[in-house]
């Protein structure tokens, strides 16, 4: 026998394996195996396409939160209805196919592709743009009628774009709505028109049979932020559109893109601001979703929703613990996380603190029987079709807050109630088909499609609709990753491309048996 | 933490018992405590149940069970069959409704009843029972080791005692707290976990193991704070006779005690050999 070498060291692998599934290739679309691990604390998507080679992006920056979150993972409901077939199978068959896990709760229209503003970040990729689309009345009542048709009658239905207040038939687009049978209509604006133009304003809040809720971009108090993410200072247009909706009796929900190191530290002052300001009821916060048009980044260091957790903990000390910010069961419980509040002056009570969510949206833990009413009254406040402001919210929280036997008099609390939203949407780096197939927040097409929205913007849908209603190709568009500087290009409107020649398809695991 | 409207402290530990039991009767309390009474709510009694082996058809004494949250999970989810004793007979009442309400009062496996009794007195034979447990009481015992030795008593040879607890180092305690409405609260009269393990030893009894869940009790004092917040909000007549500053500042002062460490939550099981 010759000289073997002394016994190698035994080395384990840095990670813990965790899942097995499909994501995308970020340049070239292509579905891929990917897999799920647990490294240093942190929670990381890898995968790896023939073509372009490997890619990592960080999931959660908290492995426990994330491993946590699963336990409130609800089943799901059926729509009643579909749209398509499975023919290739996630995320390609949107949508929706009979394998979608959950109903929508949330359906969005882009009404148009041009906007106002030419913002550095825009997961549209909207601006003033020679090729774009405007959908007439016709197309989005297409849209409306194969949201009613899966849903009955739908929760929320938001209208965004592009800007869509400057579509020119969007009051008679939501009004159409109601006349569907949709319970909630929200408008998702950078409120430059809700600025300058009061009749608009006044406009809407005649809508019947209740104004929309308005949906307010608003990234931030500091010039720098706004210079940094929409490339013009908004603050004087910002508080005019505020000010204005708190005169008309609109409601207002803040949502705030989030990257790092541009305003991740404004996450308090933004919540403090709402709080303190008539017309807000809500904040939603994005961490910004790489798609579209976006700043340079780090797929390993991008910010993730438990980022927007400790920020808010570190940045409103004694408002807030971790602990009161719960999972949304709808959808997959890893994408979003909500908590309610109530305020009186210098008083801010975290609902979470009242009732313990735990005994009563733990759907994975075989437990004695929870109080059905408490359950479905928090899962519609833990929703995403959860809307401030409205008669529905007010009456959950009435009954959650009686369900953790205090007296009739919080009742009379729920004008107090504010609502802090994180929703970290998925791109074409961070896309898990997991979590995809039972998202419930989906895009309505013109062409009486329901796909899922980070499916839209991840896959290729959005350029597909958008050739589709200008006539002129589009992308493919590739996320602003410092690792693809090299291979990238700049559009016309801001956005990076690069030259897609797909290779061999991949084989792993599709459709061969061993020979 | 729970003031005392009328101000004046009664001494005698008879006197402290009772009114130990008729404050934790209060509707006042019992909207600021909520529902589960104790600090790590039912996830701790879960590992409780776990730690001390509660497991199908098991007799369980369950010693100052309150509003019987804690017998009434042993009783579904471990299906134990559980006696709760208390010495509020307005507790007992309300526990017993409670456990109808929800189908589970009786005597058996799963089921569980409630009875008006003394820790210090417990209306059992000797080793009656395969387990006793106890959650955020013995602190608030005057004769900690009469209750002890009560337990160790009435539970057969071999059975686990197990107590989740206040524990803190009395040295250090803040003398805001040191009076009867901490004491009420859990907190003035709590040991070391050497203080119980003493007890438990002078009772004959055999600590097994100690587990620190100090978290669940910085957790319950937030919760104590959300609710009185919530309460004073909605400007509810619950809190008329109340002193919200003092309350407060005596929320405050616990939330301290957590802080720094001196004051925190322990699991403990001891076993009768």
């Amino acid at each position: 026998m010759t000289n073997r070498p002394a016994t190698l060291p035994r080395v384990d692998r840095d990670e813990v394996f965790l899942e097995y599934t499909k994501s995308i290739c970020p340049v070239c679309k292509v579905v891929v195996d990917a897999e799920v691990n647990a490294r240093g604390g942190r929670i990381v998507l890898s995968k790896r396409c023939r073509d372009h080679g490997k890619f990592e992006a960080l999931i959660s920056s908290d492995a426990e939160a994330y491993l946590a979150a699963l336990r409130y993972n609800k089943p799901g409901t059926l729509p009643l209805a579909t749209q398509t077939e499975v023919v290739d199978g996630c995320p390609l068959d949107c949508g929706m196919c009979p394998d979608h896990k959950q109903h929508a709760c949330l359906g969005i229209i882009e009404v148009n592709s041009n906007c106002n503003l030419d913002c550095p970040i825009c997961f549209a990729d909207s601006g003033h743009q020679p090729d774009h689309f405007v959908l007439s009345l016709a197309q989005i009542e297409t849209a409306l009628d194969a949201f009613v048709e899966a849903e009955g009658e739908p929760e929320v239905v938001m209208f965004s774009g592009g800007e869509p207040t400057i579509h020119p038939h969007i009051l008679e687009a939501m009004e159409l709505a109601y006349a569907k049978g949709v319970k909630n209509v929200t408008l998702n604006t950078n409120g430059i028109r809700l600025a300058h133009d009061r009749k608009f304003v006044k406009a809407l809040a005649a809508i019947a049979p209740k104004p929309p809720g308005i949906y307010l971009q608003f990234d931030g108090l500091r010039e720098q932020t706004h210079l940094a993410i929409r490339a013009r200072d908004l603050r004087s247009a910002k508080q005019a559109a505020l000010d204005n909706c708190a005169e008309a009796g609109l409601i207002v929900t803040l949502a705030a893109a989030i990257e790092r190191d541009v305003n991740d530290d404004e996450l308090g002052d933004i919540v403090r601001f709402g709080i303190d300001h008539p017309a807000v009821r809500a904040v939603a916060f994005q961490p910004v979703t790489h798609s579209g048009r976006h700043l340079e980044f780090d797929p390993m260091e991008r910010l993730c929703n438990a980022d927007v957790v400790d920020g808010l903990v570190e940045q409103c000390p004694d408002w807030f613990k971790k602990s009161d910010f719960f999972p949304v069961p709808c959808c997959f419980p890893t994408c979003r996380s909500i908590t309610y509040v109530l305020v009186e002056g210098d008083n801010v009570v975290p609902i979470p603190r009242l009732v313990d969510l735990d005994e009563h949206l733990d759907y994975v833990t075989n437990r004695a029987l929870p109080d059905f009413t408490v359950r479905h009254a928090l899962e519609k406040l833990w929703s995403a079709s959860a809307l401030p402001g409205t008669e529905a919210s007010a009456t959950e929280l009435e009954c959650a807050t009686c369900g953790i036997d205090l007296p009739d008099a919080v009742k009379s609390l729920t004008d107090k109630a504010f609502m802090i939203v994180i929703q970290d949407f998925q791109d074409p780096y961070t896309l898990n088909v997991k979590q995809l197939m039972k998202c419930c927040v989906e895009e309505l097409t013109h062409d009486g499609r329901i796909i899922p929205f980070c499916a839209y913007n991840s896959v290729g849908y959005r350029e597909q609709v958008k050739a589709d209603l200008t006539g002129t190709a589009v992308g493919p568009l590739v996320p602003n990753s410092s690792a693809l500087a090299q291979l990238l290009s700049t559009t016309a409107s801001g956005a990076r491309t690069t030259e897609v020649t797909i290779g061999k398809k991949d084989q792993t695991n599709v459709g061969r048996g061993l020979s | 933490m729970i003031a005392e409207p009328n101000g004046s402290l009664p001494t005698e530990p008879a006197e402290i018992k009772a009114c130990c039991a008729a404050g934790y009767q209060s509707d006042v309390v019992a909207l600021i405590l909520g529902e589960s009474y104790h600090p790590g709510g039912a996830a701790l009694t879960r590992r409780l149940a776990g730690a001390v082996g509660v497991t199908d058809g098991c007799e369980v004494l369950d010693v100052a069970s309150g509003p019987g949250s804690t017998a009434m999970l042993l009783a579904r989810e471990f299906r134990a069959s559980v006696l709760g004793v208390d010495l509020g007979e307005g507790a007992v009442a309300q526990a017993n409704r409670r456990a109808a309400d929800a189908g589970v009062a009786g005597r058996g496996t799963a089921l569980v009843r409630f009875e008006v009794g003394d820790a210090e007195r417990l209306p059992l034979p000797d080793a009656s029972v395969d387990v006793v447990v106890s959650e955020c009481a013995l602190c608030t015992f005057p004769d900690k080791l009469a209750a002890a030795a009560e337990m160790a008593r009435v539970v057969r040879r071999g059975g686990r005692i197990g107590i989740t607890d206040v524990v803190l180092d009395p040295d250090r305690l803040d003398p805001e707290l040191a009076d009867l409405a901490g004491w009420v609260a859990c907190l003035a009269d709590a040991r070391p976990v050497e203080g119980y393990q003493a007890i438990f030893s002078s009772a004959g009894l055999e600590t097994m193991s100690v587990e620190r869940h100090d978290q669940a009790l910085g957790d319950m004092i937030d919760m104590i704070d959300a609710r009185i917040t919530a309460l004073a909000m909605a400007k509810s007549t619950a809190l008329a006779d109340v002193d919200l500053a003092s309350l407060r500042r005596r929320v405050a002062v616990a939330r301290r005690a957590v802080a720094d460490g001196v004051a925190g939550y322990a699991l403990m099981v001891a076993r009768r050999p």
